[in-house]
């Protein structure tokens, strides 16, 4: 009997531990039962899978051009963070590797900017890019979060873990910077550019308020700004909401799977 | 082949100088071995002969041309690293095969360069795998077979086999040595350990918090160092410091007396000046000049015994407390806590002054 308080906790731990996952799984299987209900039956609350799924999805198509709008997601998404990575990357692979005397205040300026929340950066970064006359362009979106000061900490802490003699031994391979960096370091750090381009991934396709704010033509607009738009209107069809949902969510699903094992090896650090 | 001429090297890190004027002359084909205690800038030295280090005065030159702002790839050398530095997403092939694609040497001359450098080294059956799925041997023997293909003129080692396992060490030491000789190029080499320096140099390089101590052949650092500091690092276990005075000189021979034994006097012989009596010295007995037909006479306590087989290692005290270590052939009718007197060879003694300098 003396195991009885050790089954005791661990019975208390399952029990969290399912609630847990019940509150984080439920919204999700919601969303698919959902999509295949018609409007009637969601906003009745019916919990079981229902077979208007076809009809929801032409509905979409009626106010949509789903193609198109899934395509700008994945524009903005792809290019914005093959941009972020690159740049980023960079930029944090100098900062570690080039020493100079004023890196470290440049640097701490950088990490600093991380505090300013992003509704005081708005309206600046909007005249910015006006000035610029890139305002209602997919480059609207991709370029403020190029140079990401998150990133650019993330690879320069990956970057500790490089080895400095690869670099040496690369220079007196004949390499020249770039090529070092190009041939050398990213292949190095494959897995940490798999962690951070989930999450870059994942920031530019969930991203709402800015293209909300650059986008103003139909035809450039992404999926999260289709939803919300769904959502504002005067009698919102909740079967149709949970098919964009659920297209909106499949990308980011993928794109993790896919990239599971290489993402959990870049957050422990990529070179063995 | 090429020979290294440094005059009067200097490198700096800020206002931390690390380097603090080197000059050195290695020929064409020697095998050099830079020695000394961590952090006295061996390292540093080797990195400014690679290029990966800026030199901040002095002229550095490799077959007589100056180097000082040549890109490292273009100095005619190679390097191996501690941490064999392989590219881990590059099979063994590709690695070694790396630097000439860069170079834009013609494919089927890389190919034979490649193939004949795995030969040298055995690497055949290996060419196709990741470093991952190599022994630290294997890797070794690809970092080494990267620089052969290149090459060079000069090879340098940064403690090459300080990674490695004993048994290993001692294999790849001999492997070294065997390419050395038949490729005829000049080696720079840096290690901590004394037994590949005593072994592998033809000329030991002793540096000390970035000056050169002394440089020699390895049997002549070990019979006639320049100073206590080589002295005490070449050889091991180390050599014996007593602090001595000097009571009277005749013609060829020094009279020191010992204060930490009883004030037992032992007779130097010397070659060139006598000290002033009465000035201290420091006398220097390696412990396997400790012989029974020896003249100088120690009477001390065995603290430990460190029996090897063959010969034992004594660690003895003076009456004073002195430490002593002895070699010794019967250290089996020896035991701990015994008294015993210790002869030593006066004339393999060495006399250092004051500041630790040599008297000769
Ligand atoms: N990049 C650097 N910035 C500042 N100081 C440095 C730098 N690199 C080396 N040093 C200093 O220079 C000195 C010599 O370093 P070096 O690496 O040449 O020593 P070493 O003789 O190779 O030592 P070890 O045997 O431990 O490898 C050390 O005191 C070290 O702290
Ligand atoms: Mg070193």
């Amino acid at each position: 009997m003396k195991n009885l308080p050790e089954t005791i906790r661990m019975a208390c731990t399952y029990v969290f531990l399912v609630l847990m996952a019940f509150l984080s799984l439920f919204p999700f299987v919601w969303m698919m039962i959902g999509a295949t209900n018609t409007n009637t039956d969601v906003t009745k609350g019916k919990i079981s899978f229902g077979s208007a799924f076809f009809d929801n999805f032409a509905k979409l198509s009626e106010l949509f051009d789903v193609g198109q709008i899934f395509l700008n997601s994945a524009k903005i998404a792809i290019v914005g963070s093959f941009f972020t990575l690159l740049i980023s990357s960079m930029a944090g692979y100098g900062f570690e590797i080039f020493r100079s005397a004023l890196r470290e205040r440049v640097y701490q300026a950088l990490l600093l900017s991380m505090m300013v929340p992003f509704a005081a950066l708005m309206i600046p970064l909007f005249t910015l890019l006006a000035t610029a006359d890139v305002l209602d362009t997919h480059m609207a979106v991709i370029l403020p979060a190029v140079a990401s000061a998150y990133i650019i900490f993330y690879f320069r802490q990956s970057t500790k873990a490089f080895p400095s003699e690869l670099r040496d031994a690369a220079r007196v391979d004949g390499l020249k910077e770039w090529q070092i960096f190009l041939f050398v370091y990213v292949p190095v750090m494959r897995s940490t550019y798999a962690a951070a381009f989930i999450i870059v991934f994942m920031t530019a396709w969930n991203n709402f308020l800015w293209p909300l704010i650059v986008l103003q033509s139909n035809e450039l607009k992404t999926i999260t700004l289709a939803i919300s738009s769904l959502g504002s209107s005067y009698s919102p069809d909740f079967g149709v909401i949970m098919v964009a949902t659920v297209l909106a969510t499949l990308p980011t699903l993928l794109v993790f799977f896919a990239m599971q094992r290489q993402f959990v090896q870049g957050m422990l650090g990529s070179v063995k | 082949m090429a020979d290294v001429k440094l005059t009067d090297i200097r490198k700096s890190f800020g206002p931390v100088d690390v380097i603090k004027g080197v000059d050195l002359d290695i020929t064409a084909g020697e095998f050099v071995v830079f020695v000394g205690p961590s952090g006295c800038g061996k390292s540093t030295l080797l990195r400014m002969i690679a290029g990966l280090e800026d030199i901040t005065s002095g002229e550095l030159r490799i077959g007589g041309e100056v180097m000082n702002d040549i890109d490292p790839s273009k100095r005619g050398i190679a390097m191996v690293f501690q941490s064999y530095a392989l590219y881990p997403h590059m099979t063994v092939r590709e690695n070694m095969s790396f630097a000439l694609k860069y170079a834009k040497v013609p494919k089927d001359e890389i190919d034979r360069q490649v193939n004949s450098a795995s030969k040298i080294l055995g690497l055949e059956s290996l060419m196709e795998r990741k470093p991952k799925a190599l022994s630290g041997g294997q890797r070794q023997r690809v970092a080494i077979g990267r620089s052969i293909v290149r090459q060079p003129k000069v090879f340098l080692f940064d403690e090459p086999l300080s990674n490695l396992d004993a048994e290993l060490r001692v294999h790849m030491r001999i492997e070294i040595a065997r390419l050395h000789r038949e490729l005829g190029t000049t080696i720079v080499y840096v290690t901590h350990d004394q037994v590949e320096a005593m072994t592998l140099a033809d000329k030991i390089v002793v540096l000390r918090a970035g000056i050169i101590e002394q440089v020699g052949a390895p049997l002549e650092l070990y019979d006639n160092p320049a100073n206590t500091f080589v002295a005490g690092f070449i050889g091991s276990p180390r050599m014996n410091f007593f602090d001595g005075r000097v009571k009277a000189c005749d013609g060829s021979r020094c009279h020191v007396e010992l204060p930490a034994f009883d004030n037992a006097v032992v007779a130097i012989p010397l070659k060139g000046s006598m000290p002033a009596v009465g000035s201290d010295v420091s006398l220097g007995v390696r412990p396997e000049h400790f012989h029974d037909d020896g003249e100088g006479l120690l009477s001390l306590t065995i603290d430990m015994l460190e029996h090897l087989g063959g010969e034992t290692f004594a660690y003895a005290r003076s009456a004073t407390g002195a430490m002593v270590v002895i070699e010794t052939k019967h250290g089996r009718d020896l035991q701990s806590g015994q008294q015993f007197d210790a002869r030593f060879r006066t004339d393999a003694a060495l006399l250092f002054d004051k500041a630790g300098k040599r008297i000769y």
